[in-house]
């Protein structure tokens, strides 16, 4: 019939059309069908004609076949009869049916959560139309550890680029500015905006943002403008229409800047990782630009190229390795005084070419500052768990049908003497299967929908079901998936039960010969396996996490209050002090620049002996009261006092820092004392700076990493030029006796704020807890934590189920075996034993799996942490004991049921 | 006039059979209605929907004319009925006349 033998549409589909749609359709649709295929060959390729193809005859069949049923009256009945007969077998065993949906119902909602989330997250920055040939430029991690990548560079890394890459069509950069005070030009109320950058004029024609109002071309072309979104526009002017107006924005100096608004964005999508309410011309901040000093170390710029069409990104790559080389000896030359080759001491300043799409979901590097980052070992975990569950439910439901339909096998006989063909059956059986998935599909549908908002909340994503009913692929994988996974687990039965010869099963003796339970053994042991791997991973997760909240610090953490943006107050704050002091509330108050966990700046130090190495400092710039206030314990020397004048340019160290310097441990200290000696900064002059003191090591940063070396400067200390812009803090210890409730704390709070507005009305009054900060370090873990829980009690519910129905059709099956077992004198204790024991088998089988591959994942996971909580035994015991009790639970009130009935109703038949 | 029943969907693809004027069948309607609507359609439902506005009297059609694409399949050619046209007018009328009425677009009304 056909001439063109070389288009080979899928063969599979084609049969099944021709069986169940009407033959008067078929010319026509095969041919449209054909040519559809056709034309999407040439343009998507073959898999995705293919699969469209199945789409679409899936769809023609759904239209047609039912058309086709409904028309004549014979298939119109048998259509009728079909869900007659599946509907009265699903009646007559209700607490099956009731499991086996109810348990794919949860499996399907589970999986389908986990998919939208991860199906999330891994669609970041999709909305761009240059996607696909946008690089962000990251390199080497020249501040800590030069393996590690780095997302932003110097400003003079594009400059290199343009020059020497022609193979980029653009480059841009993106500035950081850090949180800002902002107000209008009434000069009334004063915001604080955090998501503020400096982008340069091509800023948009690389990303594609919406405007609302305003030219993208030259929105940013020119100095002070400044491009706002819209829910930003809405919270300074209302509906008042922006463009042309100013906002006035303080400067470092504390001078204020006046930008006009020249552009309106939509907000932006969530998806995106970049996330910004304020971006300004770059060219606002030329004089900044133009200074040659910090162009290879200003690391403060993002920046992102756009490779030509066709251009080879690996060749590129290894191109750019030149570039460091030949542009950045000048700037090290200037600021540190050290030629290329000495500042990089033979480790690698690499430059590296990120996919945009890449950004949001990858390992390294872990942080930027331009936006949200994702975790992309949550993605996997979950991924993993969400096939998990799916798997596990489905094994439950095949498990469970097997089971079910093996009580049939009278009914097949009946049907069989009165004439059915085979094929009747198998289609009956298939059917019924099918209806089956369905029903538990679209449960599953409407569960997700009523629980996504709730997940949402816990997760804190914004996951929408809704776009994706629309999906033609996404309906095209559902229905497939009904149809797969009905097929699949009805097919075992159909064909197996299909097979029975009429005789023998009127007979009676198929009904109990029916094989198979060692399939079905199997299955519940895979469940529980995967089940108990669960509970006790979840353990260990809950046990990490309340063990690095219980990690000594090395100070105390709690009731110490902290404002925030000192430094706006200018740097003279004694006075602000004192009135703060008087305050009975507080037992100490002091000022610094960071405080725990969040103490980011650093240096490059050395000892000032001769040839010592270059070593890496975290340094927290405080006074005196903050160290008193802290609590930390003093192994050596002293604290800062404010008497001496000299202790200005005194430091003290922390034991980390003293070994690294090369001074050894506390051990040798009273031979050797590193107190007196003297470290100088590395890329400045020779001025040395004495140690007063040294302190022991404690957690100023998370817990989730070791202590690093620090070095504490005085506040004073006008050598060290890191002052650590915007993260300058007064904290202050609550005095416990006057705070006693929450009344207490809030009049506390209303009095420093009060004060802060007498000082300065212009800056924005912030605080926080110091225990809170901590805290918020572990909250992606805790964020996981609960959701992990969640999942775990659904596994562990749908694998409860698969037991429970299991353990309802054995107690059935043997209802006559232990009948007789207890006319010969048998007692209820051992029938409970007998019927339990051949469940409670399995269940250590599958203990005895799932403890080493639990073990081997919270060993991988807890590697992460630099306080780890011991791998425990107990736990595992734990776990597998409350295994049992459940399983045994579940199927108690079966076997209660079995080894309390009266032989005498069980074995009356025979 | 009776022009319930006629929904949007069914509109597009009426529209589409008369823009066609004699070349229409399932995959030429499902691309007029894709290139004019910008939404990604599924053949089925072009075939589903021509079907029913043909049992509801607005089409007709008859099995004719092949290409090699089609491994020399016929296709089935959708007309229009008088009585689609007529139908079709009567959605534009209404239409037309609701929007005269909306004053943001009229200034000088109200």
């Amino acid at each position: 019939m056909r001439k063109s033998k070389e288009l080979k549409t899928p063969f599979l589909a084609n049969w099944l059309a021709g069986r169940f749609i009407d033959r008067v359709y078929l010319e026509e649709f095969f041919g449209d069908l054909e040519e559809i295929y056709s034309d999407r060959l040439q343009e998507r390729g073959k898999f995705y004609a293919s699969f469209m193809y199945w789409v679409d005859v899936f769809h023609l069949l759904f239209g047609f076949s039912s058309l086709n049923f409904f028309k004549t009256q014979n298939n119109n009945l048998m259509i009728r009869s079909m869900f007659k007969i599946a509907w009265r077998s699903a009646i007559r065993q209700k607490q099956f049916t009731i499991l086996n949906v109810l348990g794919l119902t949860i499996g399907i909602a589970t999986c389908l959560i986990i998919g939208l989330y991860v199906h999330h997250e891994m669609t970041y920055d999709t909305f761009h139309d240059k996607r696909d040939r946008i690089y962000r430029v990251n390199q080497s991690s020249i501040w800590h550890d030069w393996d590690d990548q780095f997302a932003s560079t110097g400003p003079n890394v594009a400059i290199a680029l343009k020059e020497d890459a022609p193979e980029f069509e653009q480059i841009t950069r993106m500035l950081q500015l850090g949180e800002k005070t902002v107000r209008k030009n009434d000069k009334q109320e004063v915001y604080k905006e955090t998501e503020y950058y400096a982008v340069e004029e091509n800023f948009f024609d690389m990303f594609s943002f919406a405007f609302v109002q305003g030219d993208p071309k030259t929105a940013l072309k020119d100095p002070m403008q400044m491009v706002v979104t819209q829910k930003t526009a809405e919270r300074y002017f209302g509906f008042d229409d922006p463009i042309g107006k100013t906002l006035e924005v303080k400067h470092w100096d504390g001078s204020w800047r006046i930008f006009t608004i020249s552009g309106v964005l939509a907000d932006l999508p969530v998806k995106s990782h970049l996330q910004f309410d304020m971006l300004v011309s770059m060219k606002s901040f030329h004089e900044n630009l133009d200074r040659d000093d910090w162009k290879w170390i200003w690391t403060g710029f993002s920046t992102y190229g756009l490779v030509k069409e066709g251009t080879d990104v690996q060749a590129l790559t290894e191109k750019l390795q030149k570039i460091p080389p030949k542009w950045a000896p000048p700037t090290t030359e200037r600021i540190f005084n050290q030629t290329y080759e000495e500042f990089t001491a033979g480790r690698e300043w690499k430059l590296y070419l990120q996919p945009l799409e890449k950004i949001y979901l990858s390992e390294e590097p872990n942080e930027h500052g331009f936006g949200p980052t994702g975790n992309p070992q949550f993605v996997k975990i979950f991924s993993a768990i969400g096939l998990l569950v799916l798997i596990l439910s489905c094994i439950n439901f095949m498990n469970l049908s097997t089971a079910r339909s093996s009580n049939r096998s009278k009914e097949v006989g009946v049907r069989k003497v009165l004439g059915s063909a085979r094929q009747t059956l198998v289609r009956q059986f298939v059917f019924e299967s099918v209806l089956f998935v369905a029903v538990g599909t679209i449960g599953a549908f409407i569960l997700v929908y009523l629980l996504l908002d709730p997940f949402n909340a816990i997760a804190e994503k914004q996951l929408e079901l809704a776009p994706y009913l629309q999906d033609p692929l996404f309906l095209g994988i559902t229905v497939l998936f009904v149809l797969g996974l009905g097929l699949l687990s009805g097919s075992y039965p159909a064909f197996y039960l299909s097979s029975f010869r009429p005789i023998e099963t009127l007979k009676g003796k198929a009904s109990t010969g029916f094989k198979g339970k060692g399939i079905r053994n199997t299955l519940v042991i895979c469940q529980f396996t995967i089940s108990i791997t669960l509970v006790i991973c979840t353990f260990f997760v809950q046990k990490q996490l309340s063990y690095t909240s219980s990690v000594n610090l090395g100070f105390s953490k709690d009731n110490i209050l902290q404002i925030h943006h000192i430094d706006q107050l200018g740097f003279d704050t004694e006075a602000f002090k004192n009135t703060l002091a008087a305050n009975p509330a507080f037992t100490h108050i002091g000022k610094s620049f960071g405080v725990p966990p969040l103490v980011w700046s650093g240096d490059k130090y050395k000892a000032s002996e001769p040839e010592s190495p270059v070593v890496d400092l975290k340094n927290l710039r405080t006074e005196k009261d903050y160290l008193d206030l802290l609590g930390v314990e003093f192994i050596a020397g002293r604290n800062f006092d404010p008497q001496h004048a000299n202790d200005k340019y005194g430091v003290i160290l922390n034991e980390e820092a003293v070994k690294v310097l090369g001074w050894g441990t506390k051990e040798n200290f009273h031979t050797d004392s590193p107190i007196g000696k003297s470290v100088i900064i590395a890329s400045g002059g020779e001025q040395e700076m004495e140690v007063l003191g040294v302190v022991k090591n404690f957690n100023f940063n998370s817990v989730r990493e070791t202590i690093k070396p620090l070095i504490i400067i005085n506040q004073h200390n006008d050598w060290v030029w890191d002052y650590a812009i915007g993260s300058s803090y007064l904290s202050m210890k609550l005095n416990p006796k006057a705070v006693r409730n929450t009344s207490d704390l809030q009049s506390v709070i209303e009095d420093v704020k009060a004060e802060m507005k007498r000082s300065d009305p212009s800056i924005p009054f912030e605080y926080s807890f110091m225990d809170q900060e901590f805290e918020n370090s572990f909250r992606a873990e805790q964020r996981m934590g609960t959701v992990l829980n969640l999942f775990t009690i659904m596994a562990f519910i749908i694998a409860g189920l698969g037991l429970f129905g299991l353990a309802a059709f054995s107690a059935e099956q043997r209802l006559k075996e232990l009948g007789i077992r207890k006319v010969l004198g048998a007692g209820i204790t051992q029938l409970l034993v007998l019927f339990s024991s051949e469940f409670t088998k399995l269940i250590f089988i599958a203990i005895l799996l799932a403890s080493p591959i639990a073990y081997f994942l919270v060993d991988t996971w807890l590697t992460d942490f630099a306080y780890r909580t011991p791998i425990d035994v107990w736990v595992f015991v734990l776990a597998a004991f409350s295994a049992v009790v459940i399983a045994l639970m579940t199927i108690s009130y079966q076997s209660l049921k079995a080894a309390y009935q009266n032989p005498v109703e069980t074995l009356k038949d025979e | 006039m009776k022009n319930k029943g006629l929904g949007e969907f069914e509109e597009l693809v009426l529209l589409a059979v008369c823009i066609l004027d004699g070349g229409a069948y399932g995959v030429s309607v499902k691309r007029e209605v894709e290139k004019h609507s910008g939404r990604s359609i599924l053949l089925g439902a072009v075939h589903i929907t021509l079907y029913r506005l043909q049992d509801k009297g607005l089409l007709e059609s008859e099995l004719g004319g092949n290409t090699g694409k089609r491994g020399d399949r016929r296709k089935r050619l959708f007309k229009i009925t008088d009585m689609g046209m007529r139908q079709l007018q009567a959605a534009q009328d209404v239409r037309q006349r609701m929007w005269q009425l909306i004053p943001q677009l009229n200034p000088n009304m109200s």
